[in-house]
């Protein structure tokens, strides 16, 4: 049981000025009118009794019939109780005029109920009052922003003038001015309970739903302890949050990790303790779900890039040639050269990558080390014979891709991406389109050259994306159809999905396209999307 | 005196560190996102998607915002960088290679490298 010792202020509230303010919508308050409802909600005295015994037998012991008679004995002001109410071992009665309430508080120890115990006054305020306190509404209410300011509220001199105590860090009194929210500004967009000694957010919970607009929130200056107590008020899609001053800023370690366990709370968040965030990426979800676009070539400089290009050309040039035995020139002495192709559970003969699967060194299935080591071509002669043994190749420079890795003064990393036809040697028309990464480790080498330490080499076959952007300069023949040429086995796929699919030829490829030419995976997707809605009608016109 | 250590032994070992990197490397960006920047050293570069990332800050902020993700490690590779090009610091090429399903996101193939250098742990350059 608190025992206010007068720390409490009761508050009533001025009939007369509820009446001026009924049913109108000016009176100091921008935008509509918070609707008055409080007729009910007003002064609360709450008695307790001195024996902290909370047993419910102490309900019977305040009967009106005794305690309303023996306080208008002593109360120095004539009252009458507009409610009252009994729970536990209190009693709360509503007087509607804040003289009574602080009149009523000084008999608190004068009356001694049946038991011989010393009844207890304390007035706990509900705010209601500091709502209809129109001065001190009207200044912290921006009706145009919808926004509510209780900073350091317990100090305000509209509130304490009139001996209103709003202490937010008591559970009521929060509560109390919660209610007010729900009931009269739910459309609230900011609030600002700084400065106010608070430590727990267990009231605010229920904002979250019936304050759902709310996008700003300020709880900078408090006493809360721990970001846990975000996880109270989570569901907030707040925008702006100010958290500094509280004990729990100094519980991270630095200043990225505290954003990220704010954000992980409230993803939406672009402005925390004032300052800017990077915008959030994802939809109405939780958790993003875009990935960063795709880029073309990061050089990081312009010496870099033609440095790089040189080199990539003359490269290329001699590997397409059919003789790569020059290509020693641009190796180190005790260069290193792999290749991995993926795994693959497709006999190896039949398979175009053929050729380079049995020299794939793929370290997740082989194990043996002897074999690893045997795999790793070393010194430049043995590099330089295994690139003489693959087959010939013809690579698109123009559909390469260069990332730098990293450069020093000794160092110069990058990988290259593209694609290359293999070069049909023997009059077999089977041509294939392979995609590589590559990565290049080099130093520098005597005349503004690279020369090739390390050297990197994955290989797979190109998707139908790739086959199709690849080796572009030599024009396709003209049809009337924008879609590339497909083999039998695709157009019988593609007639079936677009039977099933119930899409016209055009949208039933692309999603063939889309997912590599699996049926089934494409019929799942599609069956997906049409669920959700995501396909236009357009796809369905034949 | 230095000693220098046999080739072959070096390539056995850089096997067996990146074997162990990669499965760090991999459980920390499905599972711990969070602690994956320390496995950077500060002045590491990443170049993601032709996205150039460089800092711790801007290392995390990019962990961060990026969608939650399922790596599957299908194919890796090692070799150990010559010392010309790194100066005598212990260095290893690690190219892996898989497919990846971001939230949100259709799975894809990828393919990823990452220069170590060996101090007293693994950490990225």
């Amino acid at each position: 049981n608190r025992k206010g010792k007068g720390s409490n202020k009761g508050r009533s509230y001025d009939r007369s000025r509820r009446d001026r303010q009924r049913g109108s919508q000016s009176g100091g308050f921008g935008g509509p009118g918070p609707r008055s409802r409080l007729e009910d909600t007003d002064a609360d005295v709450t008695m307790s009794d001195s024996s902290q015994d909370n047993s419910s037998q102490h309900r019977l012991k305040y009967d009106k019939k005794w305690l309303l008679p023996a306080l208008q004995n002593i109360c120095s002001v004539p009252f009458t109780a507009v409610q009252v109410r009994f729970c536990a071992n209190r009693v709360h009665f509503y007087v509607d005029e804040s003289s009574v309430a602080t009149a009523l508080h000084k008999c608190t120890h004068k009356i001694t109920d049946t038991d011989g115990y010393k009844v207890i006054f304390y007035i706990e305020s509900s705010c209601c009052l500091l709502f209809l306190s129109q001065q001190c509404m009207a200044k912290r209410f921006d009706g145009s922003q919808q926004a509510l300011d209780l900073n350091n509220i317990r100090t305000d001199p509209d509130l304490v003038s009139q001996n209103i105590e709003v202490v937010l860090n008591r559970k009521t009194n929060m509560e109390a001015v919660m209610k007010i929210i729900e009931e009269n500004i739910p459309e609230l967009t900011g609030l600002n309970l700084s400065n106010n000694r608070i430590h727990k957010l267990d009231e605010l919970t229920n904002l979250v739903t019936k304050a759902p607009n709310l996008k700003t929130l300020n709880l900078s200056h408090n006493e809360l302890k721990s970001d846990r107590e975000l996880e109270k008020v989570k569901g907030l899609k707040l925008v702006e949050l100010w958290l500094n001053r509280n004990p729990l800023c100094d519980l991270f370690k630095d200043q990225a990790s505290y954003i990220s366990a704010v954000r992980q709370k409230f993803p939406r968040l672009l402005k925390l303790d004032g300052h800017d965030l990077p915008a959030p990426i994802g939809f109405d979800v939780e958790t993003p779900t875009i990935i960063p676009p795709c880029k073309g070539s990061c050089f990081g400089s312009d010496e870099i890039k033609v440095l790089i290009l040189q080199f990539l050309t003359q490269y290329y040039s001699i590997y397409d040639s059919g003789d790569r035995q020059p290509l020693l020139d641009a190796y180190h002495d005790g260069a290193s050269l792999s290749l991995t192709t993926p795994y693959s559970t497709q006999n190896p003969s039949r398979s175009s990558l053929g050729e380079y699967h049995k020299d794939t060194r793929n370290l997740k299935r082989i194990k043996d080390s002897t074999v690893r080591f045997r795999l790793l071509k070393h010194t430049r002669l043995n590099v330089v014979a295994f690139l003489n043994e693959l087959p010939k190749t013809q690579h698109d420079i123009a559909s390469f891709n260069v990332d730098v890795n990293t450069f020093t003064n000794t160092l110069l990393s990058f990988t290259v991406s593209g694609v290359f036809k293999e070069v049909a040697v023997d009059g077999k028309s089977r041509e294939s389109t392979m995609a590589f990464s590559r990565v290049f480790v080099t130093v520098p080498a005597g005349n503004s050259g690279l020369c090739i330490v390390n050297d990197q080499l994955f290989i797979r076959m190109a998707t139908t994306e790739e086959i199709r952007r690849a080796f572009v300069a030599p024009a396709p023949t003209p049809s009337s159809s924008p879609v590339p040429t497909l083999t039998a086995p695709q157009q019988e796929m593609l007639t079936a999905f677009s039977q099933k699919s119930g899409m016209n030829l055009e949208w039933s490829q692309k999603c063939l396209l889309d997912n590599e030419w699996d049926f089934n995976k494409a019929a799942q997707v599609f069956t997906q999307l049409k669920t959700d809605g995501k396909i236009p009608e357009v796809a369905f016109t034949k | 005196t230095s000693v220098t250590v046999d080739f072959r032994t070096h390539v056995d070992q850089s096997c067996r560190y990146s074997e162990e990197f990669v499965n760090i490397y991999y459980d920390c960006m499905d599972k711990k996102r969070r602690n994956l920047t320390r496995l950077y050293l500060d002045k590491a570069t990443l170049v993601w998607n032709g996205n150039a990332v460089s800092g711790q800050d801007a290392l995390n902020e990019f962990f961060e915002s990026l969608p939650s993700s399922e790596f599957q490690l299908q194919t890796l590779d090692c070799q150990p960088v010559h010392e010309q090009a790194t100066q005598g610091q212990t260095t290893l090429l690690v190219v892996t290679g898989g497919t990846v399903k971001f939230e949100g996101n259709k799975q894809r193939f990828f393919n990823q490298n990452f220069l170590l250098t060996l101090q007293t742990e693994v950490q990225l350059i």
